[in-house]
């Protein structure tokens, strides 16, 4: 009898000292400051003070003492997201599992625990945009990205709620464009190969940089002729000698592929290019992307694939503006010299070929540690060195 | 018309063969050999322990079980490779393969180093042909009946042609409908020169004289063709965004369209073997997907990678006339043969 009462009071003195979810914020507020917790909208564990729920308050792997990776974390309970946030193009931090990001995983004065200046928001990460434009787009110059965008993912490239001329046409009225555009051949359409949906330093938010042809005479383009890139390499003749190379973009693709990339009337600056051009890249590329964006490990610096990839055409692999030292030299400038020896010297016995910088690295990524092609250990080094 | 200066055989180079080992010198296919299952006794009396017994038994069992036909379970297995051995003097980016069925000749556009190499069936290195230095971006050639090379120079963006008696090279820009022609992929077929136009992404048939005869094209692909066969008087075409094939009677009229599916996400190159299966190259997977007749998907094999057997960049697939499947590795710089 005795041992049984021992046994109860003991049990009894454990569950009042294990961090059970009526008490855990009990605890953790005795330190933690409860301002920090209170706001208008306020996550549904914090307000039940189930701190436990997200961190565990002794030791953890991931930071803030989360008990399993943010994201998945998140995920444990809204079950229902990531078969919706998976489909068509999907925003960084969402495909990254960053909810917090933008969410504020405590409490925030806005709705959805989206932190509190949602545009100021989009721009720590979109800090390319400007900030100002001398004629802004009212959307814009309110912060109401998420009139145009949405935040998680979206079948249209840059997240567009619909196609950009649907978007357009949702507040400009078809009779008012009418107006504005009086010598324009056809219903307005592909608002923005003229316009900038947030801003320019033109009235009208025609983008600043138009194409010569365009504010000359539109029947130096417009003519007899099909609207095939031929049109367009009539006059760059730098761009027609490119495309005699092994590798370039020159296709049919929807009649005329130089206007994949690039607008034939106006642009934000001397390239007339439609969007950013890493944007413009995963438009066809979304594969490659994924891919890097699903490897362990990957090239830190990847913001622009101009930086490797030459974007008309090119004579080596990958369309690379060098051969597989060269490209990487640029910045990797005394790697050659300490590490395996590589260049014209030294065969890959497997092909026949030199050794290259990309014979052991994937800059677009790998499941291994320096975008290595296998761990580093052992693995990579005899798929050369049998005998090692 | 440019004439290359040589004398007799001066510019086809009789290659030197590696020392130490033969060039074109047939490997075991990627799986293990297949094992010997004769049954036959080891010379053991009959009279042996039951432990023996069992033990033979299980060793029968373990050595006679099916041979594994290769590493990605399919039919197909590596036999050799033909590439240029030489320190140094690899191969840079080959492009294309041709197969000259009467002479039982390979020929590897090497267009990374400007030149030709030829091999024989078996694989042996036999000359590097450069056409007096002249060539510039080779990339694909055919062999017509009047004995002219036919090459597709892309860095003169012609249609070059090679008369080896004369020793004359004569480059010339091809029009059709009055637009130049950015000319890719090349074949030939009963007298008739096939060329892929880069620019509108059509293949446009030219007789010996150049003038176009007809025009293969696909109204609703997005980007027009990346790679063409000629197959049983056919024309095979491949869709690459749209991931489809579109099959042409010879006089240009479509006779059927063929979906790809999920199995392959960048189709770049396509054949159809002896026996009516298709064949389609993916580059981005870097392996190939298997079709039957009817476009049903039945398997894929090879895969990334450097070692015999696996692909870098491999840029385009083609049957040899002795049933042989040939890949062509721009990022290994080789060409890859498989047969069954």
């Amino acid at each position: 009898m005795r041992a049984l009462v021992t046994l109860l009071l003991s049990l009894a003195a454990l569950l009042l000292f294990l961090p059970g979810p009526a008490r855990s914020a009990v605890v953790c507020l005795d330190c933690h400051d409860r301002n920090q917790f209170t706001n208008r909208v306020v996550h549904e564990p914090v307000r039940e003070e189930q701190c436990t729920r997200c961190h565990n308050p002794h030791v953890a792997r991931h930071d803030g003492l989360l008990m399993v990776r943010e994201g998945r974390l998140c995920y444990s309970c809204h079950d229902q997201l990531p078969n919706r946030f998976n489909r068509g193009h999907v925003h960084g931090p969402v495909a990254d599992g960053q909810c917090t990001v933008c969410h504020d995983p405590h409490a925030s004065a806005g709705a959805s625990l989206v932190n509190e200046d949602l545009a100021r928001n989009c721009l720590v990460c979109h800090d390319k945009l400007p900030l100002e434009f001398k004629y802004a787009h009212a959307p814009f110059s309110k912060g109401a990205c998420t009139e145009c965008h949405l935040p998680h993912n979206s079948e249209q490239q840059g997240l567009l709620k619909a196609t950009a001329d649907e978007l357009c046409l949702s507040c400009h009225q078809p009779e008012s464009l009418q107006a504005g555009h009086q010598n324009f051949p056809a219903d307005p359409a592909g608002c923005l190969t003229c316009h900038n949906p947030h801003g320019s330093d033109r009235p009208g938010l025609v983008r600043n940089v138009l194409h010569p042809p365009f504010e000359k005479d539109c029947a130096t383009c417009h003519g007899l002729k099909k609207m095939q890139a031929a049109v367009c390499l009539d006059c760059h003749q730098g761009v027609s000698e490119e495309m005699m190379r092994i590798h370039s973009h020159l296709t049919r693709q929807d009649g005329n592929s130089c206007l994949n990339c690039h607008s034939p009337h106006a642009g934000d600056d001397e390239r007339l290019l439609r969007g950013p051009l890493q944007q413009l890249c995963v438009s066809c590329h979304m594969d490659v992307i994924e891919g890097y964006r699903l490897s362990t490990y990957k090239h830190p610096a990847m913001q622009n694939c101009g930086d490797c990839h030459e974007p008309h055409a090119s004579n080596t692999l990958s369309m690379l503006k060098g051969d597989g030292i060269e490209v990487c030299a640029r910045c990797h400038e005394s790697q050659g010299a300490f590490s395996h020896p590589i260049g014209e010297d030294v065969i890959d016995e497997r092909t026949g070929q030199a050794m290259t910088c990309v014979t052991c690295h994937n800059p677009m990524g790998t499941e291994f540690a320096f975008h290595l092609l296998d761990d580093r250990g052992k693995g990579l080094c005899i798929l050369c060195h049998k005998n090692y | 018309m440019l004439k290359y200066r040589t004398a007799r055989l001066s510019n086809i180079v009789r290659a030197r063969r590696p020392p130490g080992r033969a060039i074109g010198e047939r490997g075991r296919g990627l799986s293990a050999s297949p094992r010997s299952c004769s049954g036959k006794g080891d010379g053991r009396s009959p009279g042996a322990a039951p432990m023996m017994i069992f033990a033979a038994l299980l060793l029968l069992l373990l050595t006679c079980g099916p041979a594994r036909v290769s590493a990605d379970d399919s039919p197909w297995q590596w036999t050799m490779a033909l590439k240029q051995n030489l320190l140094k003097d690899s191969m840079i980016m080959p492009t294309s393969l041709y197969i000259d069925e009467e002479r039982e000749q390979y020929y590897v556009v090497d267009s990374g180093r400007n030149r030709i190499l030829s091999f024989t069936r078996d694989g042996e290195l036999l000359t590097i042909f450069n056409a007096g230095r002249s060539l510039d971006t080779p990339f694909d050639m055919v062999r017509s009946d009047d004995g002219l090379i036919w090459i597709v120079e892309k860095g003169r963006n012609s249609l070059t042609s090679v008369n080896l008696k004369e020793k004359s090279v004569q480059p010339m820009t091809l029009r059709s409908d009055g637009a130049l022609l950015y000319p890719d992929r090349l074949e030939y077929h009963d007298g008739l020169l096939y060329v892929l136009d880069k620019m509108t992404g059509d293949v446009v048939a030219f007789d010996l004289g150049l003038n176009p005869v007809r025009r293969y094209a696909c109204g609703d692909c997005i980007e027009g063709f990346i790679d063409f066969k000629i197959h049983g008087d056919r024309l095979w075409a491949l869709d690459n965004p749209g991931g489809k094939i579109v099959v042409f009677a010879m006089d240009g009229t479509v006779v059927e369209r063929m979906d790809l599916g999920d199995p392959v996400t960048y189709p770049y190159s396509l054949a159809v073997g002896p026996a009516g299966y298709i064949y389609i190259l993916d580059r981005q997977k870097r392996n190939i997907a298997v079709y039957d007749k009817n476009g049903t998907y039945k398997y894929s094999f090879l895969r990334y990678g450097f070692a015999r057997g696996e692909m870098y960049y491999p840029t385009e697939i083609r049957f040899d006339p002795w049933g042989r499947l040939c890949v062509t590795d721009e990022g290994n710089a080789r060409v890859e043969v498989f047969s069954r």
